[in-house]
């Protein structure tokens, strides 16, 4: 069960998980869209909607055209995430304030006759409408997604309007024209030569819980222990001079061991077994020395933790009890759940307590970034020495409740 | 004659307990004989016993063993003493002779001598036939004659059993008094902490009876009806020192 478990909470996970950590490009979301304009801006909008990867635009339900309270009612409904509508005569309303707007323009500068007369200033509003479950991330991306679409529409108007206006006035003038249409773009910076992949939902999961499942040895260690002491072994072995050190060695090794082929166990699903379900395949990097350093040093901190809980607490329940509280915690602290990164201050600054973060990190460190072995080595320190104050804490304990009785 | 082992006014309060477990509890052991610690329940045997064996501390007195003072030297007693506590001190889920070979190893015996010890008590105690099989399956005799093997494996040179034969038949019972008079034969000393009468009578060469933790008697067999005329056996003295009134 310890090996199995971790193996079906860790696919679950990548699973489930994948759709939040995958790029909204790399997402399809139908989406309503209601063009009561039906002129050049309604086009516009249709045509720069359809291009957008990760929109299916609806413009007909059950093969007739939908109305905006039909579009209000599917999404509430939940059958669809949004709908847009683009009000009647958005472009005709937009064509004469740009074009209203231009000519006072030129007019201030000393080209044209002063405008007289007036225009109408309301806001020409397309309407947006999500569906009440709908994440605030996923409102973004769409209400951006349009803002970035109506400004680029109103600024080509502007400009279409002016070269007009001013061809109007002669050649010379209209050279001075510049189209600046792709003077400011928006470009990612490739990444680094050393990065070998990007954060998915795999390679969260995997290494996450693989942490957590690491520090799961807590409940076979603790409950061997206190069965042993229950059933009486333990006494036997407390009245052999000398077995304090070979009994705790022994136990030590033995789920160390354990929690080394855990951790193989992990990696390998994410390498052969995810892929077959459609997830992305675990990278873990090139630092394969770097690897194993990481994983002995969370077997480390993590045995030893699950044996400090062993002798420190007397029963079942009162190990179970703090065991499970505490493992939960510091997953939910390391990192395990959510990304330290998007944690609030005051958490991101407890979650550098956890063993948990520590591990997490490395793994990062390796399979995302291709660090080599000195960058890992703070971390890998916290956990060798994390599980070596409570080793020794442990065998004191040992030896004390061994006199004491 | 040399002391195996000597109380001197030991005082043993848990923490917590409104009076003291072992109040001033003052008796001695000598080397080759089968001494008898008695008591009711909760007269203060088993944490005595514990004290003994340097698994319990005591609050103050003097406790030595083989020589060895059991605070400072607790170690070195435990190496030099074999015990079998009243509860079964063994892995069920493993076979007696796995058991047994896991408890000598920590023993620190190994191969040849190891296996010939095994084979020599497995056999006197009759368990030989149920070397292989797991422990859990045992029935409370076997459970217990195995729990003395464990307790033999190193031939201590005293052995100190806590009710031996608790929850066991007549035949396991007999067996293991059987042995337990050949080993002293051979000049093993033994404490032997029971409420059973009758048993200690049959095995005990001198007795120490103890009640709400103190010495109220010890001697020979002999030497405490003597001293208690209207008494004709250790039970009856038993009783007309402790009391009739229940003890829980």
């Amino acid at each position: 069960m310890i090996f199995l478990m971790p193996l079906i909470l860790v696919t679950v996970m990548a699973l489930v998980q994948d759709a939040p950590f995958r790029d909204y490009q790399d997402l399809k979301f139908q989406v309503l869209y209601v063009n009561n304009d039906k002129d050049s801006l309604g086009e516009v909008f249709e045509h720069s909607l359809r291009e957008a990867k990760n929109l299916e635009l609806v413009t007909n339900v059950n093969g007739l055209s939908i109305t905006k309270e039909q579009a209000s009612e599917l999404v509430h409904s939940g059958k669809y995430k949004a709908a847009i509508i683009l009000p009647q005569n958005a472009s005709k309303t937009l064509n004469k304030k740009v074009k209203h707007s231009v000519a006072q323009l030129m007019a201030n500068f000393g080209f044209g006759d002063e405008v007289k007369d007036t225009v109408d200033n309301r806001e020409i509003a397309i309407e947006l409408v999500f569906d009440p479950v709908t994440k605030v991330n996923f409102k973004l991306a769409i209400s951006n997604a349009i803002e970035k679409i109506a400004a680029n529409a109103q600024s080509k108007l502007i400009i279409e309007n002016l070269k007009t206006q001013m061809a109007a006035l002669g050649s010379e003038q209209k050279k001075q024209v510049i189209d600046f249409s792709n003077s400011l773009v928006v470009k990612e910076t490739e990444q680094p030569s050393t990065a070998i992949a990007t954060t998915n939902s795999v390679q969260h999961n995997v290494p996450a819980w693989t942490m957590f499942a690491m520090f799961l040895i807590l409940f076979p260690l603790a409950g061997n222990f206190i069965k042993e002491r229950e059933e009486g072994s333990m006494l036997r072995l407390r009245l052999i001079s000398g077995s304090s050190f070979p009994v705790i060695a022994g136990k030590y090794l033995f789920y160390f061991m354990i929690c080394l082929l855990q951790f193989a166990l992990m990696m390998a699903i994410g390498i052969y077994l995810l892929p077959k379900l459609g997830l992305a395949r675990l990278s873990l990097g090139t630092n394969y020395e770097g690897v194993v350093l990481t994983a002995m040093a969370v077997g480390i901190a993590a045995t030893a933790y699950g044996l400090l809980v062993a002798v420190f607490f007397k029963t079942h329940h009162q190990a179970l009890a703090f065991g499970s509280v505490s493992v939960v915690l510091l997953a939910a602290l390391g990192g395990v759940w959510v990304p330290t990164y998007v944690m609030p201050p005051t958490l991101q600054a407890i979650s550098h307590f956890s063993p948990m973060s520590w591990g997490l990190e490395a793994c990062n460190d390796l399979f995302l970034r291709n660090a080599n072995t000195a960058a890992i080595l703070p971390n890998i320190f916290r956990l060798v020495g994390f599980g070596t104050v409570l080793l020794v804490l442990s065998f004191m304990i040992y030896r004390s409740r061994e006199t004491k009785g | 004659m040399s002391v195996a082992i000597a109380l001197n006014q030991v005082v043993k309060t848990y923490a917590g307990a409104k009076q003291p477990a072992v109040q001033g509890l003052s008796l001695q052991v000598n080397e080759g004989e089968i001494y008898g610690l008695l008591g009711p329940n909760g007269a203060g045997k088993s944490t005595s016993v514990m004290m003994i064996c340097g698994l319990t501390p005591y609050s103050s007195g003097e406790i030595n063993v083989l020589g060895f003072d059991a605070k400072s030297k607790s170690a070195t007693i435990r190496s030099l003493i074999g015990v079998a506590p009243q509860e079964i001190a063994l892995f069920p889920t493993l076979t007696a002779a796995e058991n047994l070979t896991y408890f000598g190893n920590m023993y620190g015996l190994r191969g040849k001598k190891l296996r010939e010890t095994i084979a020599h008590y497995v056999e006197a105690f009759g368990l030989t036939s149920k070397l292989n099989e797991q422990v859990a399956s045992f029935s409370g005799g076997m459970k217990r004659r195995l729990n003395l093997i464990a307790a033999l494996l190193h031939e201590p040179k005293l052995l100190i059993i806590d009710e031996p034969t608790a929850g066991v038949d007549v035949h396991s019972r007999n067996l293991i008094i059987d042995i337990l008079k050949g080993l002293n034969h051979k000049g093993m000393t033994i404490l032997y902490s029971s409420h059973l009468m009758e048993e200690a009578e049959k095995l005990c060469t001198r007795f120490g009876i103890i009640d709400e933790g103190k010495l109220i008697a010890e001697g020979t067999r002999e030497e405490l009806l003597q001293q208690n005329t209207n008494c004709k056996d250790i039970e009856e003295l038993f009783l007309h020192l402790t009391g009739k009134s229940m003890r829980d």
